[in-house]
């Protein structure tokens, strides 16, 4: 029982970090917790979770197509395994999707709001439909184990009966949907690498996965004898690795003799990205797998076949992601940046994976998914030796129960303390500072240095009369043209103009708290939520903080606007006054309030290189 | 300071905080599994409801506690009020709640100066209730190290707060006791679901299993020795 | 059907269609994140106007005759109405995205930093010229200059055409929009030495200027691309069923067949001995 309690003790782990992550995507929306961008708008949890996760699970209609259809009785020990392992794939690919969908609640539109023409239509009622198809097939299994109940012995008994068109139904479902999934790329014809994009993707997607479909049962058929430490299922694996190597075969060659017909034959041998990504994935998914099980069985050593089988599932997952992202024109020219997944991405991935593993260990303990129970031929090892430093738990199943779960929720914590609010709001944010303005008499400002300013004439305005509190309407003490850079402090984001830690800090001005906070109302139901009471403001201390003549006469709040709000609403408000009062002006100059009356052509600054650097020519930016 | 402060104030509380909630519906539903485990072995399956639901509301509205010991029902009463509902209702922790989850207790929350004199019923309770233990043999007898150290515990967020809201004037002493105040209060929510303080979730529970444990079926003592590898060995 | 035509050489740049639409449209203040396109375009900047040191373009949906967005939505939230815009049903929607994914023009945005998010786009104030509030969208009739103009499709696109023929020295001999993907409600013509071939995402493609059999056309819609895998999922299904039923019979029969064989022997043999 060693090694399935440890592999338990990982999954309840690895669910507890989901845990967290899962409320925090729920709470705070896609784009924080995920690196999907306006790009890439489909990342990891559809490449990996729904068509790798449905993929994954096309064990279930391989195995049942060769043993009840085409009569491989040898395989029947595992069709049940296959079976519950299909319908957990499912269910965990439903579970993935509610992750990745923006409106997860609103996934049973499909049923009633019908799009014929889409594929993913199609796909989502063929899941769903499997998804029953699979329940229906796997009832007897949860039935026999109460024959007393006479309702359920005759349910059992009526799906026994119906047993074979389940599975014929199941085989037509899977057919439609595993190339479904390959249809969904029919339409990004743009998008995908040519060595990816077919017009015969749907029926390519379909042989992968019955390549997948064998090699995934061996695997699990493996790694559960691994683990519950059964004798491995030699003859059955020999058989399956024959079956698949012949389908890795002819999946090789039809997906060579694809891209040679459509003539994309020289992005072969092209070095790129996409080459040697292409590459990779036909080495993982078939050449390593082929060789390995062109061994013959008795030759090989488990761990070998082991490999190969996981190998081959994992290329074939990677061609799914391939597909599903990484191959995007996005990742391999320069359209848009390369996305990578988030490790909250990855975490809610295996979380899915972990749960159903879960599940699938809970339904071989507890029901008859094996010929054998697993714990037939365990030998029970007896607590070693009296341990009076150990702490006695209970009996196992109390000892698992009280592991599990501590190592649930203390992963749980951890990851919930790691994950700061504040720190993913403000996360999605291109944080660009402002520095100050450059010049003498006239100024550059272009707060963000990326030459694409405005010229502004100081000493003209200096000229027309105004004085500097004007313009500067706030200071700092001691200082008359404090800069608009010290509190206007990024291009697009509300700054602070107060700094709390400073003022109460020591080394800095080092006051107590009730210098500014009144300590009779500061606390107490009086305070409420009028903050105004609670503090002195700060011209009680600062005399000389708003200039006299300055536009702003009232400090309202420490937040300070950003750089080109603030910039936006000083001048244009200014001029647009100053165009409406004097009539003169308006005849001079009708266009003084207007954008490009500032923003001038940005050519006048071609002549300084330095500010262009970096800035291709003709490139296309955005006008402010 | 400022650093540990914070460190404290975000990742620390979140920590503790989700360990005690999370832990404590732990702590209930497997006590409420073995419970339920150990009725399907028990060969008796009858369980004295009446006796059980009479010791809970017992232990919830003790009156009759106030006819046998009345000092002692008195301030422990007024202790666990004070414990309970001073930290959820001071004002500055609702304005916490108010910022970080949203959910709004600031109506309810309590003047300043009966959170005060809460907060300072409640650090006399404890310290009496403190003396109590230590006063009286039969509880002095039955108490670990842990029983006394706990209601200290228990009262140093509550006389570091007191410190906070009342006596500070320097910004210095002020963070050194509110990171006091803070670092307590996350001791104490993590040890929360593994300690005595779970009786403030497992209460309901810890009589029906009692009353449970008298029906374990007769070979249970058996099982105990085998699963600690002690067959044969004279008890 | 209705059609928007932008002339790039008339634009000045003034930013008046963008705050006209933020208007109109009722949008919030833009923010740049992290996860928008460069291209100015968000969930709340729904045309947005670039320049590259010469010439100023404004983009925004394109409301593609055949549009591969209302194509693809398993639910049908998107969808072609009878003036010529696409527009979106918030209603229907469970955001999967594949609108976004299947753009040819990336036109689509997503609310990304909402819980509760949407797809957010142009829609030809759509509504509002339906409801008689407004007889043009907001941003044609804020144009200063004229650059951009609303009709019909038809007129816009003769418009189009007698400009170029009138300064063939000035313009591009091409109207964008009039066949690409099928043709779309939104065209633009173009100064000769700024082509706008890079808004449509196949000329950014790898293998530029390559044959490659099964690749659809520049000028076929979109949604011809997955007619045939949808026109074949009954026949698949059903040939399938055959299929395995087929099988099924057989082998199955082959089994009956050899176990009556067997008996059959066995009483023979039973019969000898």
């Amino acid at each position: 029982m060693d090694r399935i309690n440890k592999a338990k003790l990982i999954l309840w782990t690895i669910l507890g970090i989901a845990g967290a992550v899962a409320i925090t995507r729920f709470i705070f929306g896609l784009g924080v917790t995920t690196n999907l961008t306006d790009n890439t708008p489909w990342g990891f949890w559809i490449g990996f979770d729904v068509m790798g996760g449905v993929a994954l699970a096309g064990g279930g209609f391989v195995i049942a197509a060769f043993n009840y259809i085409f009569g491989k009785k040898i395989l029947h020990p595992i069709a049940r395994a296959a079976i519950l392992t299909a319908f957990l794939g499912y269910v965990a690919v439903a579970i993935g999707l509610l992750f990745d969908l923006g409106l997860p609640w609103n996934i049973w539109h499909m049923i009633i709001y019908w799009n014929p023409h889409s594929p993913l239509f199609e796909v989502g009622w063929c899941v769903m439909l499997y998804l029953t198809v699979l329940t229906l097939e796997f009832t007897p299994v949860v039935l026999e184990k109460y024959p007393n109940i006479k309702l359920l012995s005759i349910i059992h008994g009526f799906l026994y009966k119906i047993r074979i068109p389940l599975v014929i139904l199941g085989i037509m479902l899977s057919t439609l949907h595993q190339s479904s999934l390959g249809s969904l790329f029919l339409a990004m014809p743009y998008r995908l690498h040519p060595l990816w994009y077919s017009p015969i993707i749907p029926v390519i997607f379909f042989f992968s996965a019955i390549c997948l479909g064998f090699m995934m049962v061996m695997v699990e058929s493996m790694t559960s004898s691994y683990l519950y430490r059964k004798e491995q299922e030699i003859h059955i694996l020999g058989k399956i690795k024959k079956y698949a190597s012949y389908m890795l075969i002819f999946y090789l060659f039809v997906r060579f003799a694809d891209i040679i017909i459509r003539g994309a034959g020289s992005f072969l041998f092209s070095f790129s990205w996409g080459m040697s990504l292409f590459w990779i994935e036909i080495l993982l998914s078939c050449i390593i797998p082929l060789i390995i099980f062109s061994m013959p069985i008795k030759k090989i050593k488990i761990s070998i076949l082991y490999f190969g089988a996981f190998i081959g599932v994992v290329g074939v997952v990677f061609n799914r992601l391939n597909v599903g992202g990484i191959t995007h024109l996005n990742n391999l020219t320069e359209i848009g940046s390369f996305y990578f997944p988030s490790l909250m991405e990855f975490s809610i991935s295996a979380g899915v994976v972990s749960a159903a593993m879960l599940i699938f260990f809970y339904f071989v303990e507890n029901f008859k998914v094996w010929e054998e129970s697993p714990f037939d031929n365990l030998v029970i090892n007896k607590a070693s030796k009296f341990n009076s430093f150990k702490v006695y738990l209970g009996s196992n199943p109390i000892v698992n129960r009280t592991k599990f779960s501590f190592s649930f929720i203390f992963a749980f914590g951890l990851t919930f303390a790691l994950i700061s609010g504040g720190e993913i709001h403000s996360s999605g944010f291109d944080k660009s500072p402002v520095t100050k303005a450059r010049g003498a008499d006239t100024l550059l400002i272009d707060g963000n240095r990326d030459g694409y300013g405005v010229v502004f004439a100081h000493v003209n305005h200096q000229k027309l009369g105004y004085t500097c509190g004007y313009c500067h309407h706030i200071n700092k003490p001691d200082d008359k043209a404090t800069g608009c850079y010290e509190c206007h402090d990024d291009m697009y984001l509300i700054g602070d103009a107060f700094r709390h830690d400073w003022h109460s800090s020591s080394s800095g001005a080092n006051l107590d708290c009730f210098k500014c906070h009144n300590k009779s109302v500061s606390k107490g139901m009086n305070f409420k939520f009028s903050n105004k009471k609670a503090t002195h403001i700060c011209q009680n201390c600062h005399n000389k903080i708003i200039p006299l003549d300055s536009r702003i006469k009232i400090l309202k709040t420490y937040k300070s606007l950003s750089y080109t709000d603030a910039m936006h609403s000083l001048c244009i408000n200014c001029h647009e006054q100053k165009l409406h009062t004097d009539s003169l002006l308006k005849q001079i100059k009708p266009n003084l309030a207007q954008c490009s009356k500032c923003h001038k052509n940005f050519s006048v600054f071609k002549k300084d290189k330095k500010l262009f650097q970096g800035k291709k020519e003709n490139k296309w930016v955005v006008v402010p | 300071m400022e650093e540990l402060l914070n460190f404290a104030k975000g990742p620390l509380f979140r920590f503790s905080f989700a360990i005690m909630i999370l832990g404590l519906i732990r702590l209930f539903v497997l006590s409420l599994i073995n419970g339920l485990e150990a009725k399907k072995k028990a060969r008796d399956k009858s369980i004295p409801k009446g006796y059980v639901r009479k010791m809970t509301f017992g232990f919830l509205f003790p009156l009759r506690a106030f006819r046998v010991k009345p000092i002692y029902a008195f301030v422990s009463i007024l202790f666990h009020i004070g414990l309970l509902f001073t930290p959820i209702f001071l004002f500055d922790h609702a304005l916490l709640f108010q910022n970080s989850i949203k959910i709004s207790l600031i109506n309810l929350s309590l003047s300043k100066q009966v959170a005060d004199w809460m907060t300072i019923t409640t650090i006399i309770t404890g310290i009496l209730l403190f003396i109590i233990r230590i006063s009286s043999q039969t509880s002095r007898f039955i108490s670990r190290k842990q029983d006394y150290l706990l209601p200290l515990l228990l009262l140093i967020p509550f006389i570091s707060g007191l410190v906070c809201a009342q006596l500070t004037v320097e910004p210095d002493v002020y963070n050194a006791f509110i990171l006091i105040h803070i670092l307590s209060g996350c001791l104490i929510f993590i040890l929360m679901p593994f300690t005595k303080i779970a009786h403030c979730i497992l209460l309901p529970l810890s009589q029906w299993i009692t009353a449970r444990a008298w029906k374990f079926p007769s070979e249970a003592g058996e099982n105990v020795v085998i699963d600690l590898g002690k067959e044969g060995e004279t008890l | 059907m209705k059609a928007i035509l932008t002339d790039i050489t008339k634009c000045i740049g003034c930013n008046e269609c963008v705050k006209a639409c933020k208007v109109t449209n009722n949008l919030p203040p833009d923010k740049p994140r992290e996860w928008q396109k460069t291209d100015g375009l968000s969930a709340s900047n729904w045309t947005s106007v670039l320049h590259n040191g010469k010439y100023n373009l404004r983009k925004q949906c394109r409301h593609c005759v055949e549009p591969a967005c209302v194509s693809v939505c398993p639910v049908g939230a998107l969808h072609k109405t009878e003036t010529g815009a696409v527009v979106y049903d918030s209603d229907k929607c469970l955001g999967c995205r594949y609108c976004m994914m299947a753009c040819p023009y990336g036109i689509p945005r997503y609310d990304w930093d909402e819980p509760v998010p949407y797809i957010k786009k142009c829609i030809l104030c759509y509504h509002k010229i339906k409801d008689g509030t407004i007889s043009q969208p907001a941003c044609t009739s804020a144009c200063p200059t004229g650059a951009t103009i609303y009709g019909e499709r038809d007129e816009l696109l003769k418009e189009a055409r007698q400009r170029i023929n009138a300064e063939p020295d000035k313009y591009l001999d091409t109207i964008y929009g009039e066949k690409e993907v099928g043709g779309t409600n939104v065209l633009y013509i173009t100064a000769k030495d700024c082509p706008l071939d890079f808004l449509l995402y196949y000329n950014n493609r790898i293998e530029k200027g390559k044959e490659l059999a099964g690749m659809p056309d520049l000028n076929e819609a979109i949604p011809i691309t997955t007619k045939w895998a949808m026109g074949a999922v009954p026949f698949a299904f059903l040939g399938m069923g055959a299929l395995m039923s087929g099988i099924y019979w057989v082998i199955n029969r082959r089994n009956k067949l050899q176990s009556e064989n067997q008996k059959e022997n066995q009483k023979q043999e039973d019969e000898n001995g």
